[in-house]
């Protein structure tokens, strides 16, 4: 019961992480109909940045959390600068363009930072938390928490504010976004900006859960963009249900099956994206291209 | 803010304008092309603050891509095209709402993943969302009511006719000078076309100019003044509405007789 317990939040707060990149992923599709196919490797930077601060300055984890944000926030708002004047003109080559920035983002943090990685130490004390007789880990519960504003904040802007409601109708109709006022270029620098953020909130706050290394973009990569289509991409409540759902399989897969598990965890998701193509939140599908 | 005591009431009257009153929009040699071909060669049209102008003819004669042209969404060429005293080949697509212009794009574009009361809130979105704002809402929900009653459906959910409405109605929340519809009956019912026809006629009523592009000639007639036939990217042939109506040569334009 101990160890179920435990795998759950364990599961849930590295879900949470995946859904962090996954509601990136799901932000920047929604609003430009584009894959950003560099979002991992932001993640990577975003953890880079925030472990350099934390580690060799001494700041505090939070503050270099925050500088973290605002770097890989500018890096995104890079990226749909240049990518701009590709913009309902080709988008193939914006998609490629996409993989050309993740390629060279990977490759400046290997000069950067060299191609080794590090380990982060966890910002709370290592001591377990005793939760109604369950002992987890401290920082797990962190996580999950900063993780629940984040995609909180996330929801009230889209949903409360003109700027959000502006961004969910470019998504939706940008001829028509245009005719209302709304400047479709800085709607979607936006976008790239928030979903760089969160990027960088996911890569900071998994530094002390795992390695952090210029490959770790891959790997975190696929899981959040997992995460977003098992949701429905697009959908910012699916990636949220789609990050926690490959979270979990994640904890559990890597108790039974050890070496195994990610082959496990892509077989099954695999399995629920040919039962239910659109994803769990999918209904409606965004097709700008 | 202006004085709310002495507001004028009907829409256009309190239209979001600057100083400059006149606002009458001219058109000159405007010419788009696409590719190498011409779909656009050369049209000049008016219209005079408070006028209804038409532009029909038959599919593909171009007249989408003038609308466009005019609202700069294509690239496009001209001698001038003005409205009151803005050089509007100086203007973003993006920021002719705030020139006083609205415009309906063809096809029924609403946000149709966001609420009825949203879209048209979002036609608001150069200003700022004040009492003033709410005050157009409820005029706009005065003209359309069934959008009054749809308010928290999801545009998405609305039949073809009541998104045209919302269409229309969030062009009307920024309080335009100008209206350009691009073809607003395009597969509405005869009914709705009679009721799309009297919102126009009211707000041409109230002072607002109208550009209308159509396939529908007859409700092109009675909805302007005065009409321009485009055929092959050219005006054909223009005049007063009523006399157009009566023009045997307006119908083989259509039929390309």
């Amino acid at each position: 019961m101990q160890v179920f317990f435990q795998t759950i939040v364990g599961g849930l707060s590295i879900g949470a992480i995946y859904a962090l990149v996954a509601m990136g992923f799901s932000l920047v599709y929604r609003t430009m109909g584009l894959v950003n196919f560099a979002h991992g490797n932001v993640v990577m930077i975003g953890a880079y940045v925030a472990s350099t601060f934390y580690m060799t300055t001494q700041l505090p984890f939070a503050v270099s959390m925050v500088i973290a944000i605002v770097v890989t926030g500018l890096i995104g708002v890079v990226i749909e600068w240049v990518l701009r004047p590709l913009e309902n003109r080709d988008f193939d080559l914006m998609l490629i363009g996409t993989i050309g920035f993740g390629i060279v983002l990977e490759a400046l943090a290997t000069i950067i930072w060299g191609a080794t990685g590090r380990a982060v130490p966890s910002p709370v004390p290592a001591e377990p938390l005793n939760l109604l007789g369950i002992r987890v880990r401290t920082y797990n519960l962190v996580v999950l928490g900063i993780a629940a504003v984040a995609m909180i904040l996330l929801m009230l802007f889209l949903q409360r504010t003109k700027r959000g409601s502006a961004m969910q109708a470019v998504a939706m109709d940008y001829e028509a976004a245009t005719a209302v006022g709304i400047h479709v270029g800085r709607s979607n620098a936006i976008a790239f900006a928030i979903g760089a953020g969160l990027a960088a909130l996911a890569g900071g706050l998994v530094g002390p859960l795992l390695y952090v290394s210029p490959a770790m973009g891959g790997t975190l990569g696929i899981k959040g963009f997992a995460a977003a289509i098992l949701g429905g991409f697009g959908s910012i409540p699916g990636a949220i249900v789609g990050g926690l759902a490959i979270g979990l399989l994640d904890g559990f897969a890597a108790g039974q099956f050890q070496g195994y598990s990610e082959v496990v965890v892509f077989l099954v998701f695999t399995a629920l994206i040919m039962i239910r193509p659109t994803g769990i939140f999918g209904e409606r599908t965004v097709n700008r291209a | 803010m202006s004085e709310r005591a002495n507001e004028p009431s009907t829409l256009s009257e309190r239209a979001n304008q600057p100083s400059n009153v006149s606002g009458e929009l001219i058109i000159e040699g405007l010419s788009v092309h696409y590719g190498g071909v011409t779909a656009v060669r050369s049209v000049s049209l008016r219209v005079a603050a408070g006028q209804s102008v038409g532009l029909i003819g038959a599919n593909g004669a171009g007249k989408s891509s003038t609308l466009r042209a005019l609202m700069a969404l294509v690239p496009r060429a001209a001698t001038a095209v003005r409205f009151g005293d803005v050089d509007l080949m100086r203007v973003r697509a993006n920021d002719m709402v705030r020139h006083g212009i609205g415009y309906v794009p063809e096809g029924r574009h609403v946000f149709p993943g966001l609420p009825v009361e949203k879209n048209l809130m979002l036609g608001a979105y150069a200003q700022r969302w004040n009492e003033q704002v709410r005050d157009t809402l409820a005029e706009v929900y005065e003209i359309f009511p069934v959008l009054a009653e749809m308010r928290r459906r999801l545009a998405g959910a609305l039949s073809g006719g009541q998104q045209q409405m919302l269409a229309i109605g969030r062009a009307l929340m920024a309080r335009p000078r100008l209206l350009l519809l691009d073809e607003p009956s395009m597969g509405l019912s005869p009914k709705l076309i009679e009721d799309i026809l009297a919102v126009l006629q009211r707000l041409s009523r109230e002072g607002m100019s109208i550009l209308l592009v159509e396939q529908n000639a007859k409700l092109t007639f009675e909805a302007t003044t005065e009409c321009l036939v485009m055929e092959n990217g050219e005006v054909a042939m223009q005049g007063a509405s009523q006399e157009l109506r009566r023009d045997p040569r307006v119908r083989k334009v259509y039929l390309g007789l």
